[in-house]
């Protein structure tokens, strides 16, 4: 199993609560009622199944844990030699055996159990049986506690173990404890690393990934290294020492000119030299870091003599063994400083770029090579003639360029640099940009409308030309007399005219005003053909009447008017009564209202034409009901619609 | 900022007022108020909305055309600032609204006084069909008889005459008498 990701083990209880669970499960899961009066098959089979249940259990859980650890001739040797460093490569198998022996154990104890079961002849006997085979699984268990303790840790340490993927592209960063490789890997990556004034801050491998080219990068922090014999380290160097080791990475080794680690340079290079072997066929770099403290020519004379001396070394390719490898030979040099970010991308950049191509070199050197050299191709286009055509540029696209080059160079103040240099007075006034406009005139408050006018609609370079022309004609008109008002002078009969039109409108609205009050009027109505009361005609009402409307009553005295029959008949006769024989066969009757008033038959058949055709027209325009049409005066009349019936229901009407 | 004007009513649109619409064609519609833009969304064509100005001068009812409308006109350039310009162009605004002011209300009182004409001859038909409300036909007819006695000797003339009712009809030409003072109110000069 090749994980890197060590996270999915299943967690291992303690030899207590192992005991407490599988118990407990057998407890629930399998039936736990039984009588002495079952039968003696019936009861066998309960207490077999309990033990069976029991040994299956426990078989499963440990088998589980065995196969979830990782087994270490399975995993990358990287990994294989760290877990070897952090958890002693022995014990590790030995604890799994030892499970795996107790798994041995539990199911032979199980079949034992089981077969004497199969001859238990009562429920005690048989009760005593499974309690001895639980009993005997439970000390198997219990004898694994350390064992189960131990491996529980290992599965903690191993689930925090760093993510590092042994084939991807790596750099690894080495040196003495303090050199500032922490503070590298913080600054190119976004790991938070803890960075410390002591030694041995970083106690185990970190691992950052950074971005170069589209690609993804592992970066590798490793504990410092002290300078003894590889038997002489621990383990936290040993972490450090494996991942040199079994990682094919571009490998950062770190020295510290100002010595701020608490280590000569001799020491350094000493170091640099004894881990030499662990650097080959791997690109080196070598690093010195914290040159804003002490830069290395500046150094006293025999450390600086020593750092030339191993820039020589490294720069004539005697420091590495890299025979696979000619370009590893040369080992660059490199300054940088952590603090002050100088020269930290440029090692990056250097590192990498070196990291690909020693991996290119190893792969076009194996047999994978050819399956991609088969899919590339370059397309070069075939000469035509000798003649050389080399790349062309017109002279118009030239100039463009370079004015585009001068317009990045030129450099101008910035209105944010203006405002921080005047901090607090500072005022934005956008209207010294204005430079077209003359200086009296650039803080002018423009108006923008007049009387509901956009002032900006009327600007206008001829206008002043309409104007003088509108103006002109405006005078002439104003000559001419268009704006003149028309005094209208009426003659006499207009007047006269205008005066009456007055007073017969005003009679109109008097006899309109009349009219509808009385339509108003709500008093009862005597019939038409009553004769009209002697009250409301007089003599004298007639001439008040007739002298409103002008005629001269003046000579009236002695007019037919005066002499009604009522004022003709004087007081002394008295009334005689009107014979009745002579007035119904005189017949006084009045006639018929369409025939009043109408000269003979023939006007009368006219009039009735025309009474009929005056009702027809509106009642064809109108719609309206004409005399055919049914006519229902009562909707609703009384005889019908009230009292109860005699016999039958009133439902209905 | 600038004022617009209403789309539908044509009245000035100060700013913070009114809605505008933009249709999916990007014409924009301004409102000045949701009575117009009510309006325009019940689809009222202003033209035939008798309260709007578009109405107004589609109708005649306003003067529409003349030199005096086209100084104020949307530009699209905006003319750099220039302060000698911008005063004379505030002092022309005034004249020509001045003068614009003035022709219009001119052309409204011209339509208002032909009012005046059909006035006269309302009149004129009223007293021809309705005199006999304040005037009976034989008012003066004393006075008349008594004048015919003293000049019988004179032929009377015969004119023809429509009258009130459009008929044709053959009279004696009436007698000139001068109008007595009662009958007929002296109104004096009138100022119209």
């Amino acid at each position: 199993m090749s994980l890197y990701n060590f996270k999915k083990i299943a967690v291992v209880p303690t030899a207590k609560d192992f005991i407490d669970i599988i118990l407990s499960k057998t407890q629930r899961k399998t039936p736990t009622v039984v009588h002495k009066h079952y039968k003696i098959t019936r009861i066998r089979a309960f207490y077999i199944r309990k033990v069976k249940f029991t040994q299956q259990n426990f078989h499963d859980r440990l088998s589980r844990i065995i196969q979830e650890f990782p087994k270490l001739d399975d995993v990358h040797p990287f990994y294989a030699d760290l877990m070897n460093v952090l958890y002693d490569k022995d014990h590790y198998k030995l604890g799994l055996g030892q499970l795996n022996t107790a798994r041995h154990l539990i199911d032979n104890v199980a079949k034992d159990y089981v077969r004497l079961l199969k001859y238990g002849d009562s429920l005690y006997r048989c009760k005593q049986l499974k309690r001895a085979a639980l009993g005997r699984m439970a000390t198997i268990m219990k004898r694994q506690a350390a064992n189960l303790t131990y491996l529980e840790q290992v599965r903690q340490h191993l689930a925090r173990l760093p993510s590092i993927d042994p084939y991807t592209r790596t750099i690894i960063i080495c040196g003495f404890p303090n050199v500032g490789k922490s503070s590298f890997i913080n600054k190119i990556t976004r790991a938070d690393v803890e960075v410390q004034p002591y030694a041995f801050t970083t106690k185990s491998l970190y691992v950052g990934h950074t971005d170069y080219k589209y690609l993804r990068w592992q970066v590798i922090d490793t504990p410092g290294i002290l300078d003894h014999p590889l038997e002489e380290r621990n383990v936290i160097e040993m972490q450090a020492v494996t991942a040199l080791a079994h990682l094919r990475a571009a490998v950062l080794y770190f020295i510290d000119p100002s010595e701020q680690c608490g280590h000569s340079i001799e020491e350094q290079i000493s170091l640099f030299e004894s881990i030499k072997p662990l650097f080959s066929n791997k690109p080196l770099i070598v690093v010195l870091n914290k040159v804003d403290v002490v830069r290395p020519e500046e150094l006293t004379e025999p450390k600086r003599q020593l750092i030339e001396e191993l820039e020589q070394a490294c720069a004539q390719g005697n420091v590495v063994n890299a025979d696979s490898n000619s370009e590893l030979r040369t080992v660059p040099v490199m300054r940088m400083s952590t603090l002050t970010d100088e020269g930290v991308q440029e090692v990056k950049i250097e590192a990498c770029e070196r990291l690909l191509g020693h991996r290119v070199t190893e792969k076009m050197r194996s047999k994978k090579v050819d399956g991609i050299l088969n899919r590339l191709h370059v397309a070069v286009p075939a000469a035509r003639d000798a003649r050389a055509r080399p790349p062309v540029l017109p002279p118009a696209a030239a100039r463009r360029l370079q004015q585009r080059a001068e317009r990045l160079a030129r450099k101008r103040k910035l209105e944010r640099e203006i405002e921080l240099e005047q901090g607090d007075d500072y005022v934005l006034d956008l209207q010294k940009n204005y430079t077209e406009i003359p200086e009296e005139e650039r803080y002018d408050p423009i108006p923008e409308f007049w009387e509901g006018h956009n002032i900006a609609d009327y600007i206008d370079p001829d206008i002043f030309d309409k104007l003088a022309e509108l103006e002109k004609e405006e005078e002439l008109r104003i000559a001419g007399g268009m704006y003149a008002v028309p005094k209208i002078e009426l003659d006499e009969t207009m007047r006269e005219i205008k005066d009456l039109a007055r007073q017969i409108r005003n009679k109109k609205a008097i006899l309109k005003d009349e009219s509808r009050l009385t339509k108003q009027s709500t008093k009862p109505v005597m019939p038409r053909t009553s004769r009209a009361r002697a009250k409301g005609r007089s003599a004298s009402q007639l001439r008040d009447q007739m002298e409103k409307l002008g005629v001269d009553m003046s000579e009236s005295e002695t007019a037919h008017f005066t002499r009604t029959r009522s004022r003709s008949r004087s007081l002394s006769a008295p009334a005689s009564k009107r014979a009745r024989t002579s007035s119904a066969s005189r017949s006084v009757s009045r006639p018929p209202r369409d025939t009043q008033g109408v000269k003979d038959v023939a006007m009368q058949r006219k009039a009735k034409n025309l009474a009929h055709v005056a009702i027809a027209k509106k009642t064809k325009k109108m719609g309206l009901k004409g005399e055919a049409d049914r006519f229902i005066g009562t909707k609703m009349p009384k005889h019908l619609f009230a009292g109860k019936r005699g016999v039958g229901k009133t439902d209905r009407r | 900022m600038r004022i617009e004007t209403c789309y539908f009513c044509s009245s000035r649109i100060y700013p913070g007022h009114g809605i505008q619409f933009v249709r999916n064609d990007c014409k924009i519609f301004r409102f000045c108020r949701s009575k117009c833009h009510a309006a325009f969304k019940k689809k009222k064509n202003p033209r035939k909305t008798k309260w709007t100005k578009a109405y107004r001068k589609t109708a005649g009812k306003d003067l529409a055309i003349d030199p005096s409308f086209e100084f104020e006109k949307r530009r699209h350039v905006p003319v750099k600032y220039n302060r000698q310009l911008w005063e004379k162009t505030i002092e022309a605004m005034k004249k020509v609204e001045e003068i614009r002011q003035r022709r219009s209300n001119n052309h409204i009182m011209q339509r208002l006084r032909k009012g005046r004409e059909v006035e006269w001859q309302r009149d004129v038909r009223e007293v021809q069909r309705d005199i006999s409300l304040i005037r009976s036909p034989a008012a003066g007819l004393k006075q008349r008889q008594a004048e015919e006695e003293t000049e019988m000797e004179v032929e009377p003339e015969t004119i023809q005459v429509i009258d009130a009712k459009g008929r044709k009809q053959v009279i004696e030409a009436p007698v000139m008498v001068p109008a007595t003072g009662e009958m007929i109110e002296d109104c004096g000069d009138i100022e119209l």
